[in-house]
């Protein structure tokens, strides 16, 4: 782990590779017109995190970018790969770009082990021994490797939402999304899953991150979004984001939610 | 308002109608002169029904009789049961040759043998021996049944099936014995255990051609005598034909219904197509379309007999229901599981293979065995025209000479049978579903 952590801030420190890139970048839902004109750029190692009211195009967005969306106009290339129709592209991005729902969608019919070492042997193609070892790596990173032969619905949320991050994390990806996390947890839960989050930006990995804990933001973000009605708002360092918000709609936001 | 009571409320027993048969029964029986009068009324019919049955079929019945005349001498108002005796053998087997009978048994019992380590929890690869029973099991079955010179073809599929009922049979006992898997047991039995992936692998696949090379060279010589479709009957028949309907048609109506759920517009449309077609049109139809029109669609000089047409229409019609049963489960499969498996790579066959039919079909096994009893009771309709099985042959026993006429106590006879076989499907689908989802709550 601690040679992990050396690489990651080896990369965060020589941040030039571009690891997303989004130009022009417009979607519909038929006539409704859910992101517009976005352009953003994230480079190895960067946390983003985006905010902004519900309805907003937040999780529109990040799907997109894994390419559980289509867009319509535009381009999004992520870690060299221009999304569209190629399928063989998008088996290569879903591999390289994990993600973290709101609602864990784990899979309820097989034990956490089971979660974790699907995607390395049916994907990655990797023996099968290699995979539970790594698993239970990761499971131990995210402090549950007790649970590893249950099944998803005898953990609590914040469990559950630990074991979908090390499931992602097992097939090493070079990008993480969160949409919403922390959303569907019992407060309790929420601390539990944002000190593993934190620790994963420690290590240097590349993350955008849909959330409204302003704390978390805080600490991790290199920069943060604030989104509305499908319009990139404003983006700012966080300090001055939440010190200073410039414009109109993000401070009423930030009044509402802080 | 502060503390309400300092001390803790001592238990006390539960009401009577809780825990006593007299209090269970005042309470939902007898809680009204109406409710009473009606109880009264039921326990009445109900006596007179079990009483006249018992009578009828039991105590005024005559179980052994040459002819049904004797019957009569017998008894006016009872059963004649010794006509269904008699014909036991036809109900069962049809006209398959009496001392040829050993086969279908046999086959049976195969079957059966097959399947018991499904249900044993300790035995291993459990997934293979499901998948070697639809591969190899038919070939085995169809042979015994029908016999004859065997074709390349038969020889290589049979000494498989021998090949995989000993291994399954020796693994079940393994797993049984001394809890773990055969080829892990063979393994540690020549002392290889240690070695490396590939000389296991190798190893254990020398073992396998050398079991097949021996099987096959003693099965060449096994030849039994060819016994003509038209001969089977009873409910040999109808199991055959609903056991290949059931068979195929989960499968067929799982592709079925994946196209019909495709991006894909052809692939989409057709599907959508057949199924509607087919389930606009009933059973019997289908039927008298397979035997009739089927024939003279095919190419001059291409045959088909009449029951393998019958079995394609069962298969055809069959699968169109099962597609509806398999879509309906996938819809109740929430969409966050196909994000979560694409989230990690997998395509289109991996989700629906690994995630979404596996969690569908534990939804869907009261529909599934559903189906299958329906099958099975609707299979009866290959009588009309003109198959003998259970039903053709229960009828028939009223056109024999010595049995004329007697028409109600073979259907009830089959009735009961059907209920049997019918009634422990339903129960063990409950017990399967109990067991599944005590596996994984959700
Ligand atoms: N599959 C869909 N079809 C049609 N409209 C959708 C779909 N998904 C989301 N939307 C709409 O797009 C808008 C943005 O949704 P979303 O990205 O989920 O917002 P956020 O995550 O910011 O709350 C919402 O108005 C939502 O109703
Ligand atoms: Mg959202």
């Amino acid at each position: 782990m601690s040679e992990q952590i050396n690489t990651g801030q080896l990369a965060s420190a020589a941040t030039s590779e571009q690891m997303i890139e989004i130009n022009q970048m417009n979607k519909w839902y038929g006539d409704f017109h859910v992101l517009k004109d976005i352009n953003l750029t994230v480079h190895k190692g960067e946390r983003f995190v985006i905010c902004g009211p519900s309805g907003s195009g937040k999780s529109t967005l990040i799907r997109c970018i894994n390419a559980l969306e289509e867009h319509q106009e535009g381009d999004i290339i992520v870690d060299g790969i221009k999304l569209g129709k190629n399928l063989k592209n998008l088996d290569h991005i879903r591999t390289e770009v994990g993600m973290v729902f709101q609602n864990f969608n784990l899979f309820p019919h097989l034990t956490i082990l089971e979660n974790l070492t699907l995607g390395p042997v049916w994907v990655r193609k990797m023996p099968k021994a290699d995979a539970i070892e790594t698993a239970m790596k990761y499971l131990e990173r995210v402090k549950i490797p007790e649970q590893a032969l249950k099944y998803p619905g005898q953990l609590s949320g914040g469990q559950q939402q630990r074991v979908a991050i090390a499931r992602s994390l097992c097939m090493s990806p070079k990008i993480m999304l969160f949409d919403e996390p922390t959303s569907a947890l019992d407060p309790e839960m929420i601390k539990e899953v944002l000190d593993v989050m934190v620790e994963l930006a420690d290590t240097g990995m590349t993350m955008i991150v849909v959330t409204h804990e302003m704390g978390f933001a805080k600490t991790i973000a290199d920069e943060v979004i604030f989104m509305d009605e499908g319009d990139i708002v404003e983006r700012n360092k966080p300090e001055a984001f939440f010190g200073n918000p410039e414009h109109e709609r993000t401070q009423q936001f930030l009044n509402q939610i802080l | 308002m502060a503390i309400i009571t300092q001390q803790k409320t001592a238990e006390r027993p539960a009401p009577i109608s809780e825990t006593s048969v007299l209090g269970w029964l005042r309470i939902n029986l007898f809680s009204s002169s109406f409710n009473t009068i009606l109880t009264l009324v039921m326990v009445f019919i109900v006596y007179l029904t079990i009483s006249g049955v018992l009578a009828w079929g039991y105590l005024d019945a005559t179980f052994v009789a040459d002819k049904r005349r004797e019957c009569y001498d017998f008894s006016l108002t009872g059963a004649c049961w010794a006509g269904v005796i008699a014909w036991l053998d036809n109900i069962f087997y049809g006209r398959y040759p009496r001392e040829e009978l050993w086969r279908v048994n046999m086959g049976g019992l195969l079957l059966i043998l097959w399947m018991i380590p499904l249900w044993i929890s300790r035995v291993r690869g459990k997934i293979l021996i499901g998948v070697s029973v639809i591969m190899f099991y038919p070939f085995l079955a169809g042979y015994l049944f029908t016999g004859g010179e065997k074709s390349w073809f038969m020889q290589f599929m049979v000494t498989g099936a021998f090949l995989a009922f000993f291994v399954n049979m020796a693994n079940m006992l393994i797993g049984l014995t001394m809890n773990t898997s055969m080829d892990k047991f063979l393994l540690r039995l020549i002392g290889q255990s240690e070695a490396p992936d590939k000389t296991q692998r190798n190893i254990l696949l020398g073992l396998v051609v050398l079991s097949f090379v021996i099987i096959f060279s003693v099965q060449s010589s096994w030849i039994v005598d060819g016994v003509s479709w038209t001969k089977w009957g009873g409910l040999f028949l109808t199991l055959v034909i609903s056991g290949i309907g059931i068979a195929s048609s989960l499968p067929l109506g799982i592709f079925l219904a994946l196209g019909r759920r495709s991006k894909l517009p052809v692939v989409r449309v057709l599907s959508t197509g057949f199924i509607e077609v087919f389930r606009s049109v009933p059973l019997i139809t289908v039927l008298f379309m397979a035997t009739t029109m089927f024939p003279l669609f095919m190419p001059e000089g291409f045959f088909l007999n009449k029951l393998v047409q019958v079995i394609i229409a069962v298969v055809l019609f069959n699968a169109c229901y099962m597609a509806e049963i398999v879509r309906a489960g996938l819809q109740a499969i929430p969409k966050g599981q196909f994000e979560g498996a694409h989230t990690i790579g997998l395509g289109y066959w991996g989700t629906m293979g690994l995630i979404i039919m596996p969690q569908a079909l534990k939804h869907m096994i009261p529909n599934i065995v559903g189906n299958i009893i329906g099958l099975l009771k609707d299979t009866t309709l290959v009588s009309i025209i003109g198959l003998f099985d259970i039903l053709g042959m229960l009828r028939s026993i009223s056109k024999d000479v010595p049995w004329l006429g007697l028409h109600k106590e073979p259907l009830v006879f089959g009735a009961i049978l059907f209920f049997l076989i019918c009634f422990s499907m339903s129960k063990y689908s409950r017990h399967l579903e109990a067991k599944l989802s005590a596996g994984n709550k959700h």
